[in-house]
């Protein structure tokens, strides 16, 4: 009997950025045997920051931490011909392998997906890249921002007269890991059903203009193109207003009647007809502005937020990170598990995404340390001697 | 002979409104799924009313201003629409006929709201033993401080510990996108039935799926969240700049509000980029020559950058320093991508033909952020008239007498017209361009177009 979803799934994860990383540690929250494959020196992201300590050693990157837990690690160099021949006998048991090496690398290491499937038929390969495996720019190079730039959601962000702005760290990388996660979730269970895998190409590009539903389509149905909101005030609703002590943002659409918002903040004045509808709001939004926040500045946030959700409103708190890692709502979900980290010490980490009623999250495993499994992985699984091992160690190969 | 889909033959009733979850269920019709829009006669999903940054097609309300805004159209793409009161306990009857075959279900009520009804997991469960239910609120089910509050993204975008990592520096907290945390859901939702599917497929087994939007926008802060919890460090806000990568940033180039990001990664890749910009003095500045110099001086290079820049066009600057191999590339619009040669050539903006009595042309919506080898996969259909299929699931599927049809529809509990809502306004592009809530409009977009 099956207790979790993917336990009878085995992924090969070669990935050395977020997005591939991020996706294959989600089949492992629930259930798969995620097998870490690392070049000798270790995988691109363990030299991202921020690192604990402030120290760039490579085993102390939270990037790397965050999204390898719940994996096994070893080393293996791909260029090698004993290194090819180990990852085969590998993918030979394997039902997925995810990676996110530049298009075509894969063929000319001979390890593209029909040849692995000559192998094994039911194997699955999931590659995510910033441009997908085909188009003029698949080769082209990438970073955070320039994910961000090409994928709408920039020309949006921001206020007008400024730069268009991105979000804060990794999100197109992140969403890349998921969505990604998400088409090979199906395609999993469509192959688990024909035992034919397939392969699964994610442009991270597309992952974030995919969000842009709003956006993209306002232009084959008028011919229009969105733009930044206006600098000034908070355009109804779109700006962070400062309290006492901290930011919130609120609006309307909830259940909360404007006349309900009017009392929240205390205002009869808001009941004026020029501020009756959206528009008229937006048309006087200075005076809009002026009025609720001179009433929130009194006010802490937490106050605000708990008085806004007995009147159905929608309200939001800036929350800082320090906060959130004390929110009791997270913790009432099981957000959190604890972990021990030989370098990192005992970790409560950010880890569950949702819950099934009958399979349910479990925190299996660290992140690897470089190499970690070697000895399980070589001696018990594939029947390497040890002396075996001392000779891959020596020539480069683990 | 093309393969069959990877859902076909599963039947979702899709219960949900607005974005997160009825995006899902886009999604989940392009895979092959029956999905199944369920809304009440009063109750017509928020997107039908061109609210929440829809447009009507041709900025025209038409006759049936519900079956034509932007966002209700490309979200719900594929679907089928039955139209019943589910507050109503014969309304609730007819959905129960419907749960006992179907896959899944799926609702984003707030949590109180299934349970009063007597549909929530357990009561489904009595009714269709092996149904798989997905649920998305904003907190998440449960018994925490905040489950019972209300939610949506735009706002969730604080709480989540986004806005506060985002923004222009020494600048307030800032939203970025729209409804960001919505899709972060829509994703969770779609890998976490991949699973339930699989599951149920070898156990026999279905099960409840709880998604909390909150959290699946705070996992992706992680890195901050540890950072925060084992160096006792919070970060600031630092706009488009990367503490490990300079310059980094986005520069005004030739034409109005239009931008180019670049992200240089070496002490090489920069001394490239002068060259490129035919600066050789600024090459040997010692001021630029390291990272960490380049860091503390980045304004002195964006201005010299923005120099260069502003006389470029944004793609012309993007084929020129990725020839170089230095990453960069334009902020593309909601016009370009319909244009980019990269985005056409992948087929990422579908065309969409709708029938002749929809009145609505041929449009144009965002496709999937992925490809199968196997699954060739296309939107299969435009998204449904309000209560399109009513006749189809009632009579055709659940065997109700014409009788028993009408006398439903006198009683209110089915409908094809909405009631109780009104459109948002249309408006005059000239005057949203003067206004600037429009950053550019074209009204040869058809011609341009080929639609």
């Amino acid at each position: 009997m099956l207790n979790n979803v993917f336990e009878n799934l085995t992924i090969l994860d070669i990935s050395e950025d977020v997005a591939g990383s991020f996706c294959a540690r989600l089949f492992g929250d629930y259930g798969a045997n995620v097998l870490k494959i690392e070049p000798v020196h270790g995988a691109k992201l363990r030299t991202q920051a921020p690192f604990f300590e402030n120290d760039t050693h490579h085993e102390k990157s939270f990037s790397f931490f965050t999204h390898n837990f719940n994996k096994k690690g070893i080393t293996l160099n791909l260029e090698s011909t004993i290194g090819k021949n180990i990852f085969k006998d590998l993918a030979s048991r394997a039902d997925l392998i995810v990676e996110s090496f530049q298009p075509g690398r894969m063929k000319e290491l001979g390890l593209d997906l029909p040849s692995l499937q000559e192998i094994n038929p039911k194997l699955s390969m999931t590659s995510i890249t910033p441009f997908g495996q085909t188009g003029p720019y698949k080769n082209y190079k990438s970073s955070e921002l320039i994910n961000y730039a090409m994928s709408l959601i920039m020309s949006i962000s921001g206020v007008q007269g400024q730069q268009p702005l991105k979000h804060a760290g990794m999100q197109a990388e992140y969403e890349g890991g998921l969505f990604g996660a998400g088409a090979t979730s199906i395609s999993l269970f469509k192959s688990g059903l024909t035992g034919i895998g397939e392969h699964i190409d994610v442009s991270i590009t597309e992952c974030v203009a995919s969000t842009m539903m709003a956006t993209q389509s306002i232009y084959p149905f008028m011919g229009g193109t969105q733009t930044r909101r206006k600098a000034e005030g908070s355009n109804s609703e779109q700006a962070a207003q400062a309290t006492k002590d901290g930011w919130v943002v609120w609006q309307t659409g909830g259940g909360a009647s404007w006349e309900d918002i009017a009392n929240f903040f205390e205002a009869p004045e808001l009941l004026e007809p020029k501020f009756a509808v959206r528009e008229q709001r937006i048309a006087n939004g200075a005076e809009l502005d002026e009025i609720v926040e001179s009433y929130m500045k009194t006010k802490g946030k937490w106050e605000l937020f708990r008085k806004a959700s007995e009147a159905r409103m929608l309200f939001g708190v800036a929350q800082t990170a320090t906060e959130l890692n004390e929110c009791e709502q997270l913790k009432s979900r099981d957000f959190y598990h604890e972990i021990e980290h030989p370098y990192l010490g005992k970790i409560n980490v950010p880890a569950e995404l949702f819950k099934y009623s009958l399979t349910p999250f479990q925190m299996r495993y660290s992140a690897p340390t470089l190499g970690e499994h070697n000895e399980e992985i070589y001696i018990e699984n594939l029947g390497f001697t040890a002396n075996q091992l001392v000779k891959l160690r020596q020539t480069g190969v683990i | 002979m093309t393969n069959p889909k990877p859902l076909d033959g599963l039947r979702i009733l899709d219960s949900t409104y607005v974005f997160a979850l009825p995006y899902a269920g886009g999604h989940l019709a392009d895979l092959g799924a029956e999905v199944i829009k369920i809304e009440g006669p009063s109750r017509p999903d928020v997107t039908r009313t061109g609210g929440y940054a829809g447009v009507f097609a041709d900025n025209d309300h038409g006759e049936d201003w519900w079956n034509r805004p932007s966002t209700f159209n490309l979200i719900n793409r594929g679907k089928n629409s039955l139209v019943i009161n589910m507050a109503d306990p014969e309304g609730r009857e007819l959905f129960k006929e419907m749960v006992k075959i179907s896959d899944v279900v799926m609702e984003n009520f707030t949590p109180r709201v299934m349970k009063g009804w007597g549909l929530d997991y357990p009561n489904l469960k009595k009714l269709n033993p092996d149904i798989i239910m997905v649920s998305n609120t904003g907190y998440g089910h449960g018994d925490g401080p905040y489950s019972s509050y209300p939610s949506q993204a735009t706002t969730a975008e604080l709480s989540h510990g986004m806005a506060n990592l985002t923004g222009y520096e020494n600048g307030p907290p800032s939203k970025a996108g729209a409804s960001f945390v919505d899709f972060l859901a829509t994703w969770t939702a779609l890998f976490a039935l991949g699973g339930a599917l699989k599951y149920r497929s070898e156990t026999g087994k279905g099960q409840w799926i709880d998604i909390g939007m909150y959290q699946t926008g705070v996992m992706f802060i992680s890195e901050y969240l540890l950072d925060a919890q084992l160096n006792g460090q919070e970060s600031e806000r630092i706009g488009n700049k990367n503490p490990h990568r300079a310059p980094q940033n986005c520069y005004q180039t030739k034409g109005t509000d239009q931008w180019i990001a670049i992200s240089v990664d070496s002490d090489e890749e920069w001394q490239t980029l002068c060259s490129l910009i035919n600066k050789p003095a600024i090459a040997k500045d010692p001021k630029f020559i390291h990272l960490n110099d380049r860091i503390k001086n980045h304004n002195e290079i964006d201005t010299i950058l923005s120099e260069w820049t502003q006389t470029q066009d944004k793609y012309d600057i993007m084929h020129l320093l990725q020839e170089n191999g230095i990453a960069a590339g334009p902020v593309i619009n909601s016009r370009d991508i319909h244009y980019d040669k990269h985005f056409v050539s992948r087929n990422f903006i579908e065309k969409v033909e709708y029938p002749s009595d929809r009145n609505m042309g041929t449009r144009m919506f965002l496709g999937r952020p992925y490809k199968l080898s196997n699954h060739p996969l296309h939107i299969t259909k435009p998204a449904p008239k309000f209560g399109e299929h009513n006749e189809y699931y009632l009579k055709t599927i659940l065997g109700l007498s014409d009788e028993e049809f009408d006398s439903l529809y006198e009683q209110g509990l089915i409908a094809d017209i909405p009631g109780d809502r009104e459109p948002s306004a249309t408006f005059d592009p000239l005057q949203r361009l003067e206004a600037k809530t429009l950053a550019d409009w074209d009204p040869d977009y058809k011609k341009n177009l080929g639609i």
